[in-house]
């Protein structure tokens, strides 16, 4: 499978401070990653540099293309991007949040196309989030909320999405339901990384893990590599304990070390 | 979002119909009373002492009423939508009381007389230095409890300025002119002040109202905004410009008249929603409409039933009416204020 999304010597300062150092990483179309790492360690600092957030030192190039060449707009039509904590300023609709997803290819002489009502329509259904499609977005539950964030970001369509902790504030069963869709994203075409704080969630859906510590990738592999006891010990700081669940081997915290 | 734009567009019908009916009984109000018939007539024909009272005198006040009015309400709009925060007005940076400082250095010290362009544009500087000192100082991530200070900073240095203006003026004369001028009125303006202010106004308008994507795209906040492709930098820039550019005109024209941008917004909002995008237009019409209305009533009401020459000043109504009704409105929709269930 091909590579959509490259980094290559990626460093990130903010304020002076080098919060990520040398990170390569590469996306590749129809897999899921999952980046895990202790609170502090970069994720959300390269992830926002990944999407065109921030300034960085070295190499970042989606479809070969160096991420400074192409426009704002070029840029978000192909990375889509889920910031942490879900913020809505205004009581929108939930109708109205998801179809700011399209805003990329809005074109102000066009409104809104077939193109763009299908795919917010597409994005509402596969969050289960169409049955409150007409409510003020501010009134929904947190896990509500996550959902109608998560269904803006898939209503771009983009080739490579990037989420930034898309299952914290979820209750076990929509944490289960959201990494399956971000699967099937990465199934249906896709590039997918998601920051994910549940190993075990990471182990089970994840086609490949990046281990962050101090601002470095340290690993970057098929679960069952990246996420062994040895490592979690020495970057998390936890032991594991590991349980079967549906055929995958997924680590467990089980004692602060 | 069809049925929306549907909505939309028979709530601006409805208030693009309010401004003219509002228009008519300006150009009716006043000292001389006009029927409707002898206004339209004087109107279109320009004949008779209606037609030279109601196109020389009422006209211009009347157009200048509306521009300044649709500006008030749509940088009000564009200043919530830019910070997300619905208490976002001009006067919450200082522009209009950093405009008078300027407007009133000019006219304090003869610099200008009243119809040249030296009072507008030392209006926009007086607007773009607050506007923009603002933006730089609270810098890219501001939090709003920053960009309050910040701006009461700004507005409370700005007032002192123009106390300093008054207290330094060179004749008592010109303290009492600027004194007047700064409580705001539209009495006795030309069809000069209506071609110097209209330019700045009309450049407001394009500014302000090409950003209405960016402010529905920053509902998700900044990043999701950047990653949206909106150019936040690019968006802050030109609401800052606009913004002054409209206050500095308008405040030169008119002096200092309140409230308005903060009312206009919210009072749109029961019938378009919350979208800062939906509110631009609307806004800027109930911010004609408001400030039309609010000049029909300085002429009604007689100051000084002993000199009935004497009117009412513009920014003491705007602000009189427009505080209490603000409370009003405040304390019926806090709560979709605060964001919470309803």
């Amino acid at each position: 499978m091909s590579a959509i999304l490259q980094a290559q010597g990626v460093g990130v300062r903010l304020g002076g401070v080098p919060i990520v150092n040398g990170a390569d990483l590469s996306l590749r179309t129809g897999e899921l990653t999952a980046m895990v790492g202790p609170n502090g360690a970069g994720k959300t600092t390269l992830i926002r540099a990944l999407a065109g957030l921030l300034p960085f030192e070295g190499r970042i190039a989606i479809n070969g293309r160096a991420l400074a060449e192409i426009s704002a707009r070029e840029r978000a039509r192909r990375i889509a991007y889920l910031p942490q904590g879900n913020v809505f300023h205004w009581p929108l609709s939930v109708a109205d949040v998801v179809a700011l997803g399209r805003t990329p290819h809005a074109d102000p002489f066009s409104g809104i196309t077939a193109d763009d009502r299908a795919a917010v329509v597409r994005a509402l259904t596969i969050t289960e989030t169409e049955t409150f499609a007409t409510r003020p977005v501010t009134t929904l539950s947190g896990g509500e909320r996550a959902r109608v964030a998560l269904a803006r970001a898939l209503a771009t369509q983009a080739a490579v999405l990037l989420a930034d902790e898309p299952t914290v504030s979820l209750d076990p069963r929509h944490q289960l339901v959201v990494m399956q869709l971000l699967r099937d994203a990465a199934r249906a075409g896709g590039a997918v990384l998601a920051v994910v704080h549940d190993l075990a969630l990471a182990a089970r859906f994840a086609d490949r893990v990046l281990v962050m510590d101090k601002g470095r990738i340290v690993a970057g592999a098929p679960p069952g590599e990246a996420l062994t006891a040895e490592r979690i010990a020495a970057v998390f700081g936890v032991e594991v304990i590991p349980v079967d669940v549906g055929g995958a081997t997924v680590p467990v915290a089980s004692r602060a070390i | 979002m069809l049925s929306s734009c549907r909505s939309d567009l028979r709530l601006v019908l409805a208030l693009a119909a309010l401004v003219l009916v509002l228009a008519v009984i300006s150009l009716m109000s006043g000292p001389a009373s006009i029927t409707p018939r002898q206004a339209l007539s004087g109107l279109f024909d320009g004949q008779g002492a209606e037609g030279i009272i109601v196109r020389d005198i009422r006209l211009p006040r009347t157009l200048l009423a509306i521009l300044i009015g649709a500006t008030f309400g749509l940088s009000g709009a564009a200043l919530q939508g830019l910070l997300r925060n619905p208490l976002a007005e001009p006067a919450l940076f200082g522009a209009p009381q950093a405009a008078s400082v300027g407007a009133s250095f000019m006219i304090a010290y003869g610099f200008a007389g009243a119809t040249s362009f030296a009072v507008p544009l030392a209006g926009i500087a007086g607007a773009l230095v607050s506007v923009g000192g603002l933006v730089a100082i609270a810098g890219r991530r501001a939090s709003l409890t920053v960009t309050l200070l910040a701006g009461l900073a700004f507005a409370s240095f700005a007032g002192a300025g123009t106390a300093l203006i008054l207290n330094l003026a060179p004749t008592p004369y010109a303290a009492l002119e600027v004194a007047f001028w700064l409580l705001g009125s539209l009495e006795d303006r030309s069809v000069d002040h209506l071609l110097i202010a209209a330019p700045f106004l009309l450049a407001s308008w394009i500014l302000l109202a090409l950003n209405a994507p960016a402010y529905r795209a920053l509902t998700l906040g900044e990043d999701a905004a950047a990653s949206l492709g909106v150019d936040l930098n690019r968006t802050r820039m030109m609401v800052v410009v606009g913004t002054a550019l409209g206050v500095g005109a308008a405040v030169a024209v008119a002096g200092s008249i309140g409230f308005i941008g903060l009312v206009a917004p919210h009072l749109v909002r029961r019938w378009v929603g919350s979208d800062p995008a939906r509110v631009c237009l609307p806004a800027a019409l109930m911010g004609a409409a408001l400030l039309t209305a609010a000049d029909i009533a300085v002429r009604l009401i007689p100051a000084n039933p002993n000199a009935t020459a004497i009117e009412l000043k513009l920014g003491v109504v705007t602000a009189l009416i427009g505080v209490p009704f603000f409370l009003a409105m405040i304390f019926r929709e806090r709560r979709l204020l605060e964001g919470s269930p309803q």
